[in-house]
């Protein structure tokens, strides 16, 4: 046993040394230094394709879907946005693979005839297709000399692609990007496990799952009796399913998020695209289900008479927590889960940060890093949870505020927010 | 700041990502799986709810049966004292009736047996006065063959009369 144990650490230890060497070859450029911010929002960002592990080059080709500026709708590969170049390393003499964007034609003949779309680099759409339009010498000299004025190279209503500009078009892009084709995966396993019991049920009858099923089961009556139910009392059946779609759906996409190769990987609910979506979900059903009372406590509260009635202030503050409160959502579930990321993410980059100090220090550091980002990965995992816990138990509260019949409810519901703000 | 801007092609697809899920799952998926818990858990209620009152019956019915052992052992004991009562009983009419029977047929046999001996004396009797008439008849006509001893005779014969 500790011998085993001895061979092991050493392996590991031996590993660790030999991290800084990958470091140097991959990681870094040539003036040995790496762009922390760039990798950071790489991977906290989307992409048209999906990376793979142990491949800087290679990524999984996902359709580009854009809708050129004629309003006609085209669809490729994203693989055809780029094209792999071999770089000779002068002071090595080794050679290595690199990517390099390049202009998808699609159509044949003229520039009147064919779309053209290239991946922007230099432009204010960075990392997004767009589409290059006919742009005359005159128009290139002038975005050339805009360059030069205000001495950076992104021109407003132009894209620097080779060295010349081009006047660029943003298309609407609906591509399957990676975070698209995440929240599909997502959508098929949420899918996956709630047909998995209804199947159960239809053949097993009664049985108790046992296991997985048991799991997700378990997970459902803890939502449902302890998030739903004790919340909307007798309108819990009416909310369930919205409410249920919710919990399950953030709860996945945020676990996926947390697999770091091809699944998963996508920083799904740290995307405000994303959030936002369930966020107006929420804000939708809330004030479609608002009763009359509801309504009439935000703009006549019961409030002395001075507060609501020369200058509307009640009013005005009640008006705004509409918004604010499924804003509240969106932001909490976004900085929550993309803090998570970021903050593995920087403790990985750690070791690469460190690696200029030499192989010993890098060694120590790869090992402290790792052993940080495991933890803070175990405590994302909670985190994934008690987020879409939280989103649930918050739209559940908002909607029993706004689905109320009496002041008796209403004034139900204040106490079940004291408790929680006790709790919080 | 590209964080912090949403991006319209996620939007969109998020949005039709999150309505097909929805209505997938609010027809075919969450009211079939929370219809199932809540039957299962009602099922489960009442077998627990059965079994005690199966337990509760079974208990009660111990009971009763102890009970009714009880009360047999008592019938039974009872039933054994009066057979035995009435077995003596029984003994003790059929003791008096046989020995009435044997006075009845004992005082038969002697009132049989006194006619019997009435008859056999009256008998007797009739025959010993036939004899003694007959010897007196033959002694009497020995004796009286002459007139002086017959007068004699009655003479004296009417004295023990008149003695008497």
């Amino acid at each position: 046993m500790n011998r085993q144990r001895n061979i092991i650490l050493t392996a590991i230890l031996a590993l660790v040394m030999l991290l800084p060497n990958f470091a140097k070859a991959s990681g870094s450029n040539e003036e040995g230094g790496i762009n922390v911010k760039e990798i950071l929002f790489h991977h906290l960002g989307d992409g048209y394709g999906w990376e793979v592990p142990f491949s800087h080059t290679y990524r999984i080709p996902l359709p580009v879907i854009v809708r050129a500026e004629d309003g006609s709708w085209h669809c490729f590969s994203s693989a055809r946005l780029t094209k792999h170049v071999e770089v000779v390393d002068p002071a090595t003499g080794k050679v290595h693979v690199e990517t390099e964007p390049q202009i998808v034609t699609i159509g044949k003949g003229d520039w009147a005839d064919r779309y053209q779309f290239v991946l922007a680099h230099a432009s204010k759409h960075k990392d997004k297709v767009v589409q290059l339009l006919l742009t005359s010498p005159a128009e290139e000299k002038q975005a050339e000399e805009i360059a030069k004025a205000q001495n950076d190279e992104i021109v407003d209503g132009f894209v620097k692609f080779d060295g010349k500009y081009y006047k660029e078009y943003k298309p609407y892009d609906i591509s399957i990007t990676k975070n698209v084709l995440a929240l599909l995966i997502a959508t098929v396993i949420v899918t996956a496990i709630a047909m998995s019991l209804v199947r159960y049920y239809r053949r097993k009858g009664d049985k108790a799952p046992r296991k997985g099923m048991g799991f997700w089961e378990m997970l459902i009556e803890f939502i449902y009796d302890g998030v739903i139910k004790s919340t909307l009392h007798d309108k819990a059946k009416k909310y369930a399913s919205f409410l249920m779609t919710c919990f399950f759906f953030i709860f996945i996409m945020n676990l996926l998020g947390l697999i770091v190769i091809f699944p998963g990987g996508a920083n799904l609910t740290g995307n405000i695209a994303i959030t936002l979506v369930l966020a107006v979900m929420v804000f939708v059903v809330v004030n479609v289900n608002g009763t009359k009372h509801y309504w009439k406590e935000i703009f006549w509260p019961d409030v002395p008479l001075f507060l609501k009635f020369p200058i509307p202030i009640m009013q005005f503050i009640e008006i705004f927590g509409i918004f604010t409160k499924p804003a509240a959502l969106c932001v909490r579930l976004f900085a929550n889960m993309m803090g998570g990321h970021m903050i593995v993410i920087t403790l990985t980059l750690i070791i690469f940060i460190f690696a200029m100090f030499g192989a010993a220090v890098a060694g120590a550091s790869a090992v402290v890093s790792v052993l940080f980002s495991l933890f803070m990965l175990a405590i994302d995992v909670l985190v994934s949870f008690i987020q879409a816990y939280v989103f649930t138990l918050l739209a559940t509260i908002f909607i029993s505020m706004s689905d109320v019949d009496d002041h008796h409810e209403l004034h139900k519901e204040a106490e079940v927010i004291d408790n929680i703000k006790e709790i919080g | 700041m590209e964080l912090f801007t949403p991006d319209f092609g996620l939007v969109f697809w998020m949005f039709l990502a999150f309505i097909i899920l929805f209505a997938i799952l609010a027809k075919w998926g969450w009211p079939v799986i929370l219809k199932n818990i809540d039957e299962r858990a009602d099922k489960i209620d009442k077998g627990v709810e059965y079994a005690q009152e199966a337990r509760a019956q079974l208990d009660s019915a111990r009971a009763d049966a102890q009970k009714y052992i009880e009360e047999a052992q008592i019938k039974q004991a009872e039933m054994l004292r009066d057979a035995a009562k009435m077995k003596s009983q029984i003994i003790e009419e059929a003791k008096n009736e046989a020995a009435k029977e044997a006075q009845k047929v004992m005082d038969a046999a002697k009132v049989s047996i006194e006619q019997s001996r009435k008859e056999a004396e009256l008998q007797f009797r009739n025959e010993v006065s036939k004899f003694s008439l007959e010897i007196a008849e033959k002694m009497v006509r020995n004796q009286l063959s002459n007139d002086k001893a017959q007068t004699e005779l009655v003479n004296k014969m009417l004295d023990e009369i008149e003695k008497n």
